[in-house]
């Protein structure tokens, strides 16, 4: 039975195809990319920054080298762990959100971004929740109408 | 009539049916989870949960009401018998 003949798929090859289509192995892929845009998004900042490397006790001296690098690596460290978490959180909760409805557009985006905004927000109390959720859903359907 | 050529009547609606039932099934659950505007080659993972749902909820169907179907069948027949029998 089926259309037209295709060579079957080993069993390896089915298993790999639904562990790459996983919910899990998605949000990974998210993690990592987050961590190193994160990352290189951090030490450009860095770059820009006049205040790294500054110490806060005796502010008029030049910082070092070295403690400038280790500042600019602090940062761009701090920013590679934001991107992570946030690229994971959504990429998980978007994967989650269409498999529970079963369809594909951009609905999916808009609502993953309201959770994860208003989960980033939540900390800050209920309202900041509110704010993220709509900021964050914005910009997740800006960028869905940019790609589709 | 001959009960082999029966039997191969038999097999033949059977893989009829079964064929039938195959297209059936497809252009349905094409039509209910794929949108026809395609942006990529690739099933996305909305569409390929929506399309195993589909299938199940085709097939629980298809064999519930073929039991159904016999189970009135049976019960028809059983209902002209008595009648046969008892005008007979």
């Amino acid at each position: 039975m089926g259309a037209l003949p295709s060579p079957r798929k080993t069993q390896e090859e089915k298993m790999i195809e639904r562990g790459m289509e996983s919910c899990a192995f998605k949000s990974l892929i998210a993690c990592v990319g987050g961590f190193v845009l994160g990352g290189a998004f951090g030490v450009f900042t860095a770059g820009i920054d006049s205040n790294v490397g500054l110490d806060p006790k005796d502010p008029l001296r030049t910082p070092t080298a070295r403690e400038v690098l280790r500042d600019m690596g602090q940062r761009g460290m701090s920013y590679a762990k934001n991107f992570a978490i946030v690229g994971a959180m959504f990429s998980c909760t978007e994967c989650i959100i269409e498999s529970h409805r079963g369809k594909s557009d951009w609905k999916n985006a808009v609502y993953s971004g309201c959770v994860t905004g208003g989960a980033i927000g939540f900390r800050a109390g209920l309202k900041a929740g509110v704010l993220g959720c709509g900021g964050f859903a914005a910009f997740s359907a800006a960028i869905e109408y940019y790609l589709r | 009539m001959d009960p082999m050529k029966a039997q191969q009547l038999a097999a033949e609606l059977e893989v009829e049916m079964m064929a039938d039932m195959y297209n059936r099934m497809t252009s349905a659950c094409h039509k209910k989870c794929v949108p026809p505007h395609y942006k990529e080659a690739e099933l996305s993972k909305g569409e390929a949960v929506c399309l195993d749902r589909c299938v199940a909820k085709y097939l629980d169907l298809h064999e519930r009401l073929g039991r159904k179907l016999t189970e009135l069948s049976v019960q028809d027949e059983e209902v002209m018998r008595k009648a046969a029998a008892g005008t007979g």
